[in-house]
């Protein structure tokens, strides 16, 4: 795939990477890189031989610093906007691949950029990691689905004094909340995400999925119908054999 | 509203409410009073809670609940608060004052100050909201050991385990609850308690569904003028006026 002005994707046998590349700007995200994070998470997800994606910033400072506030007030209408996020669901597209998804983050994760970790399915910060969701200083709420991911990583006591406050998180922090599930030395922050990815791109790719799903729908599911999903998708497995 | 009960104060847009009383009816009634009151006041961008520091949080006499009737709520009122509420804990928080804490969405403690639902010791079930929302709060595993033990714990460790979000001296817990109250007044109101609607009633839905409440709530911001204001605001790197509009 080429053509991207925005984000590189690249694949190395089974292993997937997107990364974001604006670092002129800490990679902050705009109307492009939506559309072409669309594209690749597409591809990805049709993509059988794709077993594990690894989504990482480009540059020195920063993973994601937000979004592109220069392209913030241009909507035609409140319904217009409405319009177009539903009509491109990116966030939804992203939360519905297959494939594990690990989140390389370093420097700046704001706004955006922590929305998009957390749609990953696991996330390994490098010590310099600064964590912040100030989308309610600007007069909005975050949107690309951070209320409802957040929460669900670690709690509601914690997600709202996070988000209302609009505070800063260190890595250290971000760990003791389990926002991360590890901090690593900057310079061991792509080999430990590397490994772990072709540790996973190892694993029965069919189980991998299979789980990754169970664990997924089973969290929107009452207990006794997750156990259900669990019996069901195990004994569909074990017949494929 | 009767002095026993409890004294509000408000400036700059914030709500100190001082809960002085027994954890009964009465203080129900009343609590239910303030909060639609302060529901109908878009001039109250936060509410602390707070007691009136008299060895415990909230209420004079809370360790006593066995002859509790589960005909009232406490922690009702405060949850249907549509602003951010902070408790203030200054003081130990046992049984139907710590069912309010949860109730509240940001909890600062005296690090003095220790928890405990001693409940099951009595003979008594959590009948304000502690076997739903302490789950939710901490997970599984640490809330059942509290019900199930009653055990006491440090404000360090409630904070370990994300019972209290933030810790401070004894006598700094009112200043710290008003520092945070005054950095939340600050921001535009609307999209402040939008957030707190998202994250809250999204947890009974599916992701998807969140998704969607997290949608629509962002675009329903989209006709207010302070989301104009807030990024008008950041790009010509001035501090917003926000008017709750």
């Amino acid at each position: 795939m080429s053509g991207f002005e925005t984000i590189i994707y690249e694949k190395n046998g089974s292993v997937a990477c997107i990364t974001v590349n604006r670092p002129q700007v800490l990679n902050i995200y705009n109307i492009r890189m939506r559309d072409e994070i669309f594209e690749a998470l597409g591809a990805v997800k049709s993509d059988p031989g794709v077993n594990v994606l690894i989504l990482k910033g480009a540059g020195d400072k920063a993973f994601c610093a937000g979004a592109d506030l220069t392209e913030f007030l241009s909507a035609p209408s409140p319904a217009g906007a409405r319009h177009a996020r539903w009509q491109r669901d990116v966030w939804g597209l992203f939360l519905s691949l297959p494939q594990p998804v690990i989140a390389a983050l370093h420097g700046y994760v704001f706004g955006s950029g922590i929305e998009m970790a957390m749609c990953c399915d696991i996330r390994i910060a490098a010590e310099d990691c600064v964590f912040a969701l100030p989308e309610v200083a600007l007069g909005i709420i975050p949107a690309a689905g951070a209320t409802q991911t957040v929460p669900r990583a670690i709690g509601p006591g914690r997600a709202l004094y996070f988000m209302l406050n609009g505070g800063r998180l260190s890595a250290g922090e971000a760990l003791k909340m389990k926002l991360v599930n590890r901090v690593v030395p900057r310079a061991k922050l792509l080999p430990a995400v590397e490994s772990l990815a072709a540790q996973i791109s190892q694993r029965d790719p069919r189980l991998v999925r299979a789980l990754k799903e169970t664990v997924r729908r089973g969290l929107d599911l009452p207990l006794a119908e997750g156990l259900i999903l669990e019996h069901d998708i195990c004994h569909c497995e074990e017949r494929k054999r | 509203m009767s002095k026993r009960v409890f004294q509000t104060e408000t400036r700059d847009h914030v709500t100190i409410v001082r809960i002085d009383s027994p954890p009964d009816e009465m203080l129900a009634q009343e609590l239910r009073a303030l909060s639609e009151q302060i529901n109908y006041d878009t001039s109250i961008h936060t509410v602390i809670v707070t007691g009136a520091n008299r060895g415990h949080f909230l209420t004079g006499d809370d360790r006593r609940i066995a002859r509790r009737k589960a005909a009232f709520s406490l922690s009702d009122p405060i949850a249907a608060i549509h602003c951010p509420v902070i408790a203030a804990m200054n003081a130990d928080a046992v049984g139907p004052a710590l069912e309010i804490a949860l109730a509240c969405d940001i909890r600062i403690a005296s690090e003095e100050a220790s928890f405990a639902f001693p409940y099951l010791k009595q003979g008594v079930l959590p009948l304000d909201g502690a076997s739903q929302r302490l789950p939710r709060l901490v997970g599984q595993a640490e809330a059942m050991e509290l019900l199930l033990t009653g055990r006491e714990v440090s404000a360090v460790k409630a904070q370990e385990i994300g019972l209290v979000n933030r810790v401070v001296p004894k006598t700094e817990v009112l200043k710290a609850a008003l520092q945070m109250a005054g950095e939340l007044s600050d921001k535009a109101p609307l999209a402040v308690s939008y957030c707190k609607e998202a994250v809250l009633k999204g947890l009974d839905l599916t992701l998807e569904q969140g998704l969607r409440l997290e949608g629509d709530l962002y675009f329903l911001l989209h006709t207010t003028k302070d989301r104009s204001e807030g990024i008008n605001a950041f790009r010509g790197k001035r501090r917003p006026q926000f008017r709750g509009k």
